[in-house]
């Protein structure tokens, strides 16, 4: 049915025509191709700069909670988190600085100090925050606003803290009274830390 | 990263129009676009691994040049301005198409009525993704003064797939008015992966018993066929199972393409075709992966152990850990799942003219002699996961000489409103030769464009015994 010239010679002519014909087209292509002005080592200075933010603990008390089992004001009250998101290695990269900032409202007739402690994993005390709050005399929420900032000695400390320990401790005051069970008010607290990233290859 | 974003602007699909190819009666490969083409000649076979190269890449929303030029910006800063000026709808491809073999014959020699078998096997690779905007924002800005923004964790969709092909076309021209045409597919998938049905969010609102509540809401997933074998084999083992899997060893599927060509006048031409009306059966070798739940986080609370016998703040902390762990755990499954083929419409009308009086010329075309020209429209459209696709081009194709015949087209689409493209046809004996390129102005620059086609192939010819 078909004419098939099998003649070798007469293909490889035929071939070495196209070879010009392709070598023609790609040097008119190639020489009017070009990659101007552009520099693609610039992506190594790629960086990101997110800045993330993140509820940390909150606090929500009464009156009761300062009291012992006969009704007698304690010293203070603490608690412990293990918390090792500071100290992983992604934070260790890439956290440049962190705020840590705390609201606390208190409507208790009765001032506190509020302290945080960071330790690391030989419970060696990295850092410390601490802020006193007001007592409320007439049971009006008192609003007390901290922002601890961490930026380089204090940031590598926040970098090596694996647990930290809230105490509420309870302070006298000249216009304070004596926490009761039937003492009115509540203390409340808010807190968020912001966290500046630098993510860079 | 670098390499990425070079890739993202020199390869990335065009979204396999091949607006050159289309209509392009000399070339046999335009069968593929159009199984009802018209036809010319006897025969031909398509000399193997050689009969169509396809390479196709774009993106959209940036070029290159964008980010990288050397202008002395920050690259940071001009990297940002991409990101805000791009959309979840924009997009990056990749398409690849190699003819493994391919021939066809007329099975009736008189021209009128004539019927033309046309077969072959075709390799191709498809990567498609969009730009996952929100992912990206959230990158650049994080959550801090986004309060109540939701980000929209469905931005991302991906699909990668190399598969086989296997086709049968029949080609009839009914009378001079009517050709029509029908090409069956199977479809030999040998790896596919694809992430296009997720949903959900990450926002961050105001909170009630702490500065912020964080609300988290999943349904992600991710089908994969062919590829859980292949990491777990060793090399010489891999080899085979690709072999085999090329041969209709993979995940099958069917589909076809349908076709026709109207010429109203010998002047006017119309012509459509549907490709790939089909699926893929994804049974065999598969692995998904799904992540789903729903999590509002509002931070830890402390109990304070001496006065409540309750829990500690790190048993609240513990839980809400775990409550994370449980969010984020990857649910594994290995059930079957069905693709549709991404399926494409092509349509052109065109006008005829310039009748060459030189009798000697008639060897040229044998369906209609006498016309040297011809001008027309092209669209292209083709259906994404979400959204369609489309291209629109002007064209105009000429017989030079014997032998010869170029093609140029103007494309307007969602990568650019300047496309020119120019194709050629060079026939010496029978043995044919054609490349097809498009985006031409842009290669003053690649940096600049934002898609690069390119095909080409040779074929054998048999011609219409006219002597």
């Amino acid at each position: 049915m078909f004419t098939l010239q099998t003649n070798p010679s007469f293909i490889m002519n035929r071939i070495n025509v196209f070879k010009r014909i392709l070598l023609l087209f790609f040097s008119v292509l190639v020489s009017f191709s070009c990659v101007k002005d552009t520099d693609f080592d610039q992506s190594e200075s790629l960086v990101l700069t997110p800045i993330i933010e993140v509820n940390l603990v909150e606090i929500q008390e009464t009156a009761v909670a300062f009291l012992d089992d006969i009704g007698a004001e304690v010293f203070n009250i603490t608690d412990l988190i293990i918390f090792d998101a500071f100290s992983s290695d992604f934070a260790n990269e890439n956290l440049l600085k962190a705020e840590l900032v705390y609201e606390v409202t208190n409507s208790l007739n009765k001032a506190f100090e509020f302290k945080m402690d960071f330790y690391d994993h030989s419970n060696i005390l990295q850092h410390t925050i601490s802020f006193n709050i007001e007592n409320s005399p007439t049971n009006i929420p008192l609003a007390t606003e901290h922002t601890e900032v961490f930026d380089t000695t204090t940031l590598e400390a926040l970098k090596a803290s694996t647990s930290l320990d809230i105490t509420l401790t309870l302070l006298s005051s000249p216009t304070g009274s004596v926490l009761t069970t039937t003492s009115k008010g509540a203390i409340s607290l808010k807190s968020k830390g912001i966290f500046y990233l630098k993510l860079s290859e | 990263m670098r390499w990425l974003l070079f890739l993202g602007v020199f390869i990335s699909l065009h979204a396999q129009n091949k607006q050159l190819l289309y209509g392009f009666t000399d070339v046999p490969q335009q069968m593929l676009l159009n199984p009802g083409a018209q036809i010319d000649y006897k025969g031909f076979i398509g000399v193997p691994l050689l009969s169509h190269i396809h390479f196709n890449a774009g993106v959209t929303g940036f070029s290159a040049f964008d980010v990288f030029a050397d202008d002395g910006r920050d690259f940071n800063q001009k990297l940002q301005d991409v990101v805000y000026d791009m959309d979840a709808k924009d997009f990056f491809g990749f398409n690849q198409q190699l003819d493994i073999f391919s021939g066809g014959f007329k099975l009736k020699s008189s021209s009128e009525k004539a019927v033309f078998l046309s077969f072959g096997m075709y390799q191709e690779s498809d990567v498609f993704f969009y730009f996952p905007k929100d992912y990206a924002v959230l990158a650049l800005e994080g959550n801090y003064n986004n309060l109540d923004r939701r980000f929209n964790l469905g931005d991302l969709s991906v699909s990668a797939e190399v598969a086989s092909v296997f086709h049968v076309g029949v080609n009839k021209k009914i009378n001079p008015k009517w050709t029509v045409g029908l090409r069956a597919k199977v479809y030999s998938s040998i790896v596919h992966a694809s992430s296009t049905e997720n949903y959900g969010s990450f926002t961050t609102v105001e909170g009630t018993s702490n500065f912020l509540t964080h609300i988290i809401d999943l349904d992600m997933k991710l089908q994969t066929s062919g590829v859980s074998s292949i990491a777990d084999s060793t090399a010489t083992n891999q080899v085979d199972i690709l072999k085999n899997r090329f041969l209709l060893g993979g995940n099958l599927g069917v589909g076809i393409d349908v076709g026709f060509t109207h010429q109203p006048s010998p002047e006017w031409t119309i012509d459509a075709s549907l490709q790939d009306l089909g699926f893929i059966d994804y049974s065999k070798d598969v692995q998904n992966y799904e992540v789903s739940g729903y999590l509002e986080y509002e931070g830890i609370q402390s109990v304070f152990p001496q006065v409540t016998s309750g829990q500690t703040a790190q048993e609240y902390w513990d839980e809400v850990e775990e409550e994370f762990e449980d969010l984020f755990k990857v649910d594994s499954t290995t059930s079957a799942y069905i693709k549709w083929r991404p399926l494409k419409l092509n349509s052109s009308v065109s006008y005829n003219f310039g009748k060459k009086v030189n009798k000697e010329c008639n060897c040229l075309d044998h369906s209609d002699p006498s016309f040297q020209n011809k001008v027309g429209v092209h669209l292209f459209a083709l259906k994404r996961p979400n959204h369609l696709q489309w291209a629109l081009s002007a064209f105009y194709y000429r017989k030079l000489f014997k032998g010869l015949q170029l093609k140029t087209t103007y494309t307007v689409d969602t990568y650019s409103s300047k496309n020119v493209g120019l194709g050629m046809s060079a026939a010496l004996g029978p043995v044919q030769f054609y490349i097809m390129a498009d985006n031409l102005l842009d290669y003053q620059n690649v940096a600049k464009s934002q898609s690069v086609s390119l095909q080409l192939g040779f074929n054998y010819i048999f011609k219409n015994n006219e002597d």
